[in-house]
């Protein structure tokens, strides 16, 4: 349908191999597609080349693969999926450094700890959704001007500041062994949290006012799917693209679900 | 019943957990100290310890003093001594021991390991602690069975006698039909799987309780951890070379000789006051 | 059918989810639409601060007066003032908001928020989060939302596209009532019925091709708005920020900040120098802008800076290696100073470019930013123009009753040249001022609600919006609109950024309006109606075609040059002509923008010579200076 580009004659090509699904319930299967890249292009520039050439080494007419992408520097978090099998933003994903060859592959795969939507896009309300068990927010009067928040140090500053780098993008995850894809709402209220969230509560448990609700995060964090749900693997802080301490909020969390948990022993509160 | 349990395991969750993860580090952990200790004893005793016996007595039967015997038959009395060994046993062990690992085994099915894809250590040593946590419960119901019970499983694991601790032990590895080699590697690999459990148990549980939050608090704990368990993989190993190559007959006259006193004939009497000449001639225990 | 007023807020950026605070604090359901789930939204990208007048400033002389000058002035005298004051003023307030959400603002070792300079301003005024403000205060805001999601005020409805305000005629006149959605997964279209409807959907960057926006910022929705009959005004004020790095995908933001911390911009004095940027002492680099502006050195308002940058590389030939590079060096800072107050750039820039900024200058060109234009909305002035009135309905109201738009979409605030800073200001402003505005419109003003309105008027324009995706979807033509949006945004960029002129303009229009053409001649390669980004796209790219339109007008019939906007072929601002705002009205017959003038409301500071303290520089520039005549 659409006549290749010149410059596909000029520069090396990578092949893309990529899972696709039409959508939920319909059988996935894998394409190929041949991408002349320009030196400085990432995954995102490919699939925008691949949209406007759909067509795949076999020579069939195919059409754009789907894909979720917003910001392309790696602060939104919506184009996570899976590169060469690993979690990870596809935006930052520079092609010299993956596939520094002529004719490497690079295989792109949907998230697979989420419902596919179509091709690379998956459905992560799960993510979100864990955000509101975890009431992760500062429980403000109201927007009226009553002065300033809490004060802050620097050092406390530098703790939250990390933490609230979280962008859900997911990629803890995807890489996390205790954490399952869950199709159905009704089951997310009791499968495992993630450690984005174990991460989210210690944020809002260390801000002054958002300590109110300390006790009903640290309960939810005790409730099934919780903090005990963590096994340890350690892999979500390995995978996290904006470095955030997460083992040690699962550690700093476990601490305090430890002396919360003594304390409602003895105050029954 | 499957809605019962979940219900029951929703509503007390937390400490389940918590309870899961207690059990492992104490008793249960802590238990492999005095045990592969005393075990390890058939070595370090012969090192380390003089043999009691008085001097002459083994050269007239012919045999080399070997104070590991005595030590390991000494630790094994002990043990046996204590009052109220069944409720220790039951109370202590056995079911900290059914706690853990039955609930190790489901908790271990809600993960997925993944080391295929994310080929970190920490993700192999996760992956580890579940095989290991498998291979564990499987192997201390043989453990228990056999030592403690006397199952032979078909004379591949001949039994235990704690009147004879070192020679029957020795026997039960050299005896069998698998041949000592078979079961020397079964017994290596058993029980350093329980101890790298054990150890990465203990390193975990720092975590999960709260003990260790910085990383850094995580690496200094790991190094212990690791030292502990190294120390335990040591005292395993030894073990396991020390029974498989003990000399049975030689155990088996030392041990009589310790049973029947320096005179050979007057009746000897432990110090918990169980009488060692009533023990069952198959060894087992009453 | 659910009888209750309601609001319905289009966009989740900083402007959506403030204005969604505001109005559910003040009892009004809101049903939130955003293409992206709102915690994704383009305000992620802005990086450097947040601009308020706060105690140590004021201490050494400043106040909201000199912030609200300052911004007056960086704009180049083009805004309406009372909503400028309005706003100045409610920043300290702002700031303080934010820190009890729990933003964690960088600060000072006695727990006092930190400060850095920006530009525009002599005076440290800017309050940031690391380099990554815009993400914090958005996450605090999405946080907020959540929580009265979580209360049941708030629906969202992510990953559905605004396609259409629903306007209603009665005697009355005209006014909206609901928008037509697309989910863009199923692919559904449906209306929704509210009261009022806010636009706060943000830039329209991809019209550019490469720009620092996210992908979603088409500009699109403000289209789709304008072409429904709302005004769009100054859509030529498009600003190109200084510091970006070019990529295959996209230009990437280095955040002014970089200078307001110290970032030096500088080329070797000689031209094509193939030097390691290290290797070159001191006397042989040329820092053109701190020659040039000895008082505002490197942080003079980004128009001149991008001016400056591209007349040292296109017009002087003296960029890095000879292309269009400049310097922006930061290793004299050190790695810990940086970490601490930039990391989020430090980052980006060492991911997507492979070099650390700690030891190696960054190289960097201008990219298009921010639109100062957008659709014209009104405000009520307090009668002594300091200020608007508290809680007027028409707070940034487009001509369309009932239609609002905040944030970068609307064109106020900045005038001729936005200062640095001063968007997501400007953005939670006119969520939490004229959220109230919209409350008081919805309680107040509104007296048949939009449940009662007949079914017809919706059905009508669901259906209309249906023949539009079945047109495209059965369209068999062989345009590739991929395509067609890719030379759109290289002739936008060529012909309407950073120096245009009435000749290439005029091309552009003529190449416009080809491209037009063969946008009705488009196939879609994805027919089917399940997630088809194919189709999103072209239809987008209708819309974007019809406001470029609008852009290079505005910039044809604005005879002067003000601000970002700069014309070759008239160098000088022109006050006695067009110190007037330029509004778009969409023409349904000839489908072609007619441009009026409107004046300003310069009551509180008079226009005066915009010159940041230029001096002639060691090195002469050939380019006519911007020298102005009042």
């Amino acid at each position: 349908m659409v006549a290749p580009t010149t410059e596909a004659l000029q520069t090396r090509s990578v092949r893309f191999r990529i899972k696709r699904q039409d959508r939920p319930g319909l059988p996935w299967r894998w394409e190929s597609f041949d991408v002349p890249v320009e030196p400085g292009a990432n995954v995102i520039s490919c699939l925008q080349w691949i949209a406007a050439n759909p067509r795949t080494i076999d020579g069939r007419d195919s059409n754009p693969v789907a894909y979720d992408a917003g910001c392309l520097e790696e602060v939104c978090g919506a184009c996570t999926m899976l590169i060469n099998g690993q979690v990870r933003q596809s935006c930052s994903c520079l092609i010299d450094q993956y596939a520094p060859k002529d004719g490497d592959v690079m295989r792109l795969e949907p998230m697979s700890k989420f419902p596919v939507v179509r091709d690379l896009m998956v459905d992560r309300q799960r993510l979100f959704h864990a955000l509101t068990r975890t009431k992760a927010w500062v429980p403000i009067d109201g927007t009226y001007h009553l002065g300033p928040g809490p004060q802050d140090t620097p050092q406390s500053q530098q703790v939250r500041y990390k933490l609230s780098e979280c962008m859900s993008c997911g990629c803890c995850l995807e890489a996390c062994p205790q954490y399952k894809l869950e199709e159905h709402e009704s089951r997310w209220d009791k499968a495992f949290i993630g450690a984005h969230a174990i991460s989210q509560a210690r944020l809002f448990n260390e801000h002054g006012t958002g300590n109110v609700l300390a006790s009903d995060r640290l309960e939810t964090m005790i409730g099934p799917g919780g903090i005990s749900d963590c096994g340890n693997a350690q892999n979500c802080v390995k995978v996290c693209p904006k470095d955030i301490p997460l083992t040690e909020s699962i550690a700093a969390i476990g601490r305090a679900v430890t002396i919360h948990s003594i304390r409602k022993f003895f105050t029954g509160k | 019943m499957a809605s019962i349990i979940a219900g029951f395991l929703d509503r007390h969750y937390f400490l389940i957990r918590r309870l899961h993860s207690l059990t492992g580090v104490f008793p249960i952990g802590v238990y492999l100290f005095p045990h592969l200790a005393t075990n390890s004893s058939i070595v370090w005793g012969k090192l380390l310890n003089e043999s009691k016996l008085p001097a002459g007595q083994l050269e007239s039967l012919g045999i080399a003093a070997h104070a590991g015997v005595e030590t390991f038959q000494h630790e094994v009395n002990f043990i046996h001594s204590l009052p109220g060994l069944v409720l220790i046993e039951i109370g202590l062990l056995w079911l900290p021991i059914a706690y853990h690992g039955l609930l190790g085994i489901y908790f271990a099915g809600t993960g997925r390991s993944n080391v295929d894809r994310y080929r970190y250590q920490d993700n192999w040593r996760y992956t580890l602690q579940r095989i290991t946590g498998y291979i564990g419960v499987l192997f201390i119901f043989i453990h228990i069975t056999s030592l403690r019970f006397g199952w032979t499983y078909w004379g591949l694991m001949p039994a235990f006698d704690p009147q004879a601790a070192a020679s029957s032990t020795a026997q039960h590895f050299q005896q069998s039909t698998l041949g000592t080699t078979f079961i020397a590697a079964f017994y290596l690999v058993c029980v350093l799987a329980l101890v790298y459990h054990f150890a990465n148990g203990l390193w975990t549980a720092a975590i999960t309780w709260g003990l260790t939050v910085s990383v850094h608090a995580q690496r200094r704990w790991g190094y212990v951890c690791g030292a502990v368990g190294l120390m335990l993989a040591g005292a395993t190993v030894v073990s396991v070379i020390g029974f498989s190559r003990l000399d049975i007959d030689a155990a088996r006259q030392i041990e009589q000789v310790m049973r029947n006193g320096p005179a050979g004939a007057a009746r000897h009497v432990e110090p918990g006051g169980s009488d060692v000449l009533s023990a069952s001639p198959d060894g087992r225990d009453p | 059918m659910n009888t209750q007023k309601r609001v319905i807020m289009v966009g989740g950026g900083l402007a959506g989810l403030a204005g969604t605070i505001r109005i559910a604090e003040a009892g009004l359901p809101v049903d939130l639409f955003s293409m992206v789930p709102v915690k994704r939204s383009h305000s992620v990208c802005a990086q450097g601060g947040i601009n308020a007048a706060n105690d140590i400033a004021r201490q050494q002389g400043y106040s909201e007066y000199e912030h609200f000058d300052e911004t007056i002035y960086g704009g180049d005298f083009l805004q309406h003032q009372p909503p400028v004051y309005e706003m100045v003023h409610w920043a300290p307030k702002i700031i303080d908001l934010l820190d009890r959400m729990g933003v964690p603002f960088n600060r000072t070792t006695e727990s006092q928020r930190d400060l850095r300079l920006f530009g525009g301003s002599l005076y440290k005024r800017t309050h940031f989060a690391g380099a990554t403000t815009g993400q914090q205060l958005l996450y605090a805001l999405d946080e907020q939302v959540r929580r009265w999601e979580a209360q049941g005020k708030v629906n969202k409805y992510e990953y559905w596209e605004f396609l259409w305000p629903v306007l209603e005629t009665d005697d009355s006149g005209r006014r909206c009532v609901g928008i037509i959605a697309q989910d863009v997964r199923t692919m559904q279209i449906r209306a929704f019925r509210a009261e009022a409807v806010v636009i706060a959907t943000g830039g329209c960057g991809m019209i550019f091709g490469k720009s620092t926006n996210s992908v979603m910022c088409t500009g699109a929705a403000a289209s789709r708005c304008y072409q429904a009959g709302a005004w769009y005004a100054n859509g030529e004020f498009i600003q190109v920020h200084p510091t970006a790095i070019p990529g295959a995908d996209k230009l990437r933001l280095m955040s002014e900040s970089a200078r307001g911390e110290g970032g030096r911009v500088w080329v070797p004095r000689t031209k094509a120098d193939r030097r390691d940027p290290r290797d070159i002492p001191e006397n042989q680099r040329f820092y053109f802008l701190e020659e040039k502006y000895p008082k505002y050195g490197n942080i003079v308002p980004r128009d001149i800076a991008t001016r400056e940058i591209f007349d040292i590389c296109v017009n002087q030939g003296l960029g890095v290696g000879g292309g269009n590079m400049v310097y922006l060096d930061l290793t004299h800072l050190g790695r810990e100073y940086l970490e601490l107050k930039l990391g989020g750039i430090i980052e980006i820039y060492r991911k997507f470019v492979g070099e650390d900024p700690a030891l190696v200058p960054m190289k960097i060109f201008p990219g298009v930013h921010y639109s100062m234009g957008g659709l014209w909305t009104q405000y009520t002035a307090k009668d002594d123009l300091r200020g608007m009135a508290m809680g007027s309905a028409n707070s940034m109201m487009t001509n369309i009753p009932g239609l609002y738009a905040f944030g970068e979409v609307n064109y106020q605030y900045h005038g001729a040249n936005r200062l640095g800073a001063n968007a997501l200001l400007s953005c939670i402003f006119d969520g939490l001022f004229c959220g109230a505005g919209v409350a008081n419109y919805v309680l107040e003003v509104v007296t048949t609600t939009s449940a009662r309105l007949d079914q017809s008027v919706y059905d009508a324009a669901v259906r209309q919006q249906q023949e539009i995706v079945d047109r495209l979807i059965n369209g068999r033509g062989m345009e590739s609109p991929y395509q067609i949006g890719r030379e759109l945004g290289e002739e936008m960029t060529a012909a309407s950024t950073v120096v245009k002129s009435e000749q290439r303009l005029l091309q552009a229009i003529e190449a416009l309006q080809q491209l037009q053409g063969r946008y009705q001649s488009i196939g879609l390669s994805d027919t089917g109606m399940w997630t088809n980004q194919n189709l999103c796209y072209a239809r987008a790219l209708g819309d974007m075609l019809k406001l470029a339109e609008v852009i290079l007008q505005g910039g044809i019939d604005r005879k002067e040059s003000r601000g970002a906007h700069y014309r070759t072929d008239f160098p000088d601002r022109d006050d006695a002509n067009f110190l007037k705002t330029t509004v778009a009205k969409y023409d349904p017959d000839t489908g072609r923008p007619e441009i009026f003038l409107e004046p300003v409301e310069t009551g509180l500071v008079p226009p005066r010579a915009r010159t940041y303290g230029k001096v002639a520089a060691s090195t002469e520039t050939s380019r006519p200076t911007e020298t102005v005549s009042v």
